[in-house]
């Protein structure tokens, strides 16, 4: 089995990924309309990530509501 | 010494069909929520030798995955193997014996002994076996790299879900129905990176 490899290169930032894979305007306010969707649909909060929609913390927030 | 390659790059040498199309979009959203930069051949313009072009983004690229899944006869009339990724393969393993340094390849594979039989040069190899499913390919990038933080298997699934249910709107948009066209492309990736902060927001900067 091979060990896996420890990437420590950091993670590109939003500018830089735009540098990497350039679309047209039209395309990338599709595409941020789709986050957005995305976003609203998996989180009650803005700040919040996909991590927080686990069941224990959800069964937690709708209790304390 | 060649100028050092990208150490987030991973050149992507997978079959370009229809079939193989449900892979490759979670080939660009496993790898971007790992926080690498996918390539492929398609993505370069120009008029330079499809070979060259490969050859050069080989070269800029720290590491590729080379599927060999469909490494299989066509169909009659036209019944000669696919050679294409074996060739590029070969290329890479001439690169990195170079370069040690500056390469890493990985063969992928969807059943366990295939290569043995399909090119049994590569005997002592560990291929990554993803059985012809996303959540294979989720599971097997999971295990040949790692990071501080990483999503997990699910958490890359949810996010395939929603990038693999655009596609037809992406179509739409480039004019295509081929997923592997460079617009098509571009527009995969950029949406998977746009995702992978939902994980792992950037850092906030101290007041």
């Amino acid at each position: 089995m091979r060990k896996p490899i420890h990437i420590t290169a950091p993670r590109p930032t939003p500018e830089e990924w735009a540098k990497h894979f350039p679309i047209s305007k039209t395309s990338e306010k599709a595409l941020q309309v789709l986050v957005d969707e995305f976003k609203a649909m998996h989180f009650n909060r803005e700040d919040e990530t996909v991590s927080s929609i686990e069941p224990e913390k959800r069964r937690k927030r709708a209790s304390a509501a | 010494m060649p100028p050092l390659p990208d150490p987030i790059g991973v050149f992507l040498n997978i079959p370009y069909d229809e079939e193989f199309t449900s892979l490759y979009i979670a080939y660009i959203v496993g790898l971007c929520q790992l926080g690498f930069v996918p390539h492929l051949a398609s993505e370069i313009p120009g008029g330079d030798r499809r070979l060259s072009k490969i050859i050069n983004l080989i070269q800029s690229c720290r590491y590729s995955i080379h599927d060999l899944s469909r490494v299989e006869m066509r169909v009659a009339p036209t019944a000669v193997p696919r050679f294409n990724m074996p060739l590029e393969l070969g290329m890479t393993i001439t690169w990195q014996n170079l370069h040690p340094s500056h390469h890493s390849w990985f063969v992928w594979e969807a059943e366990p002994h295939r290569i043995q039989i399909s090119t049994s040069d590569l005997n002592g190899t560990d291929a990554n076996i993803h059985n012809g499913t996303p959540e294979g390919v989720f599971r097997e990038l999971s295990s040949a790299f790692w990071r501080e933080r990483m999503p997990s298997v699910p958490q890359i699934l949810t996010v395939y879900g929603l990038v693999e249910s655009t596609l037809d709107s992406i179509f739409m948009r480039n004019g295509t129905r081929n997923p592997y066209d460079r617009s098509v492309f571009m527009e995969l990736c950029r949406l998977s990176s746009s995702l992978t902060t939902l994980f792992f927001p950037p850092a906030k900067p101290a007041v």
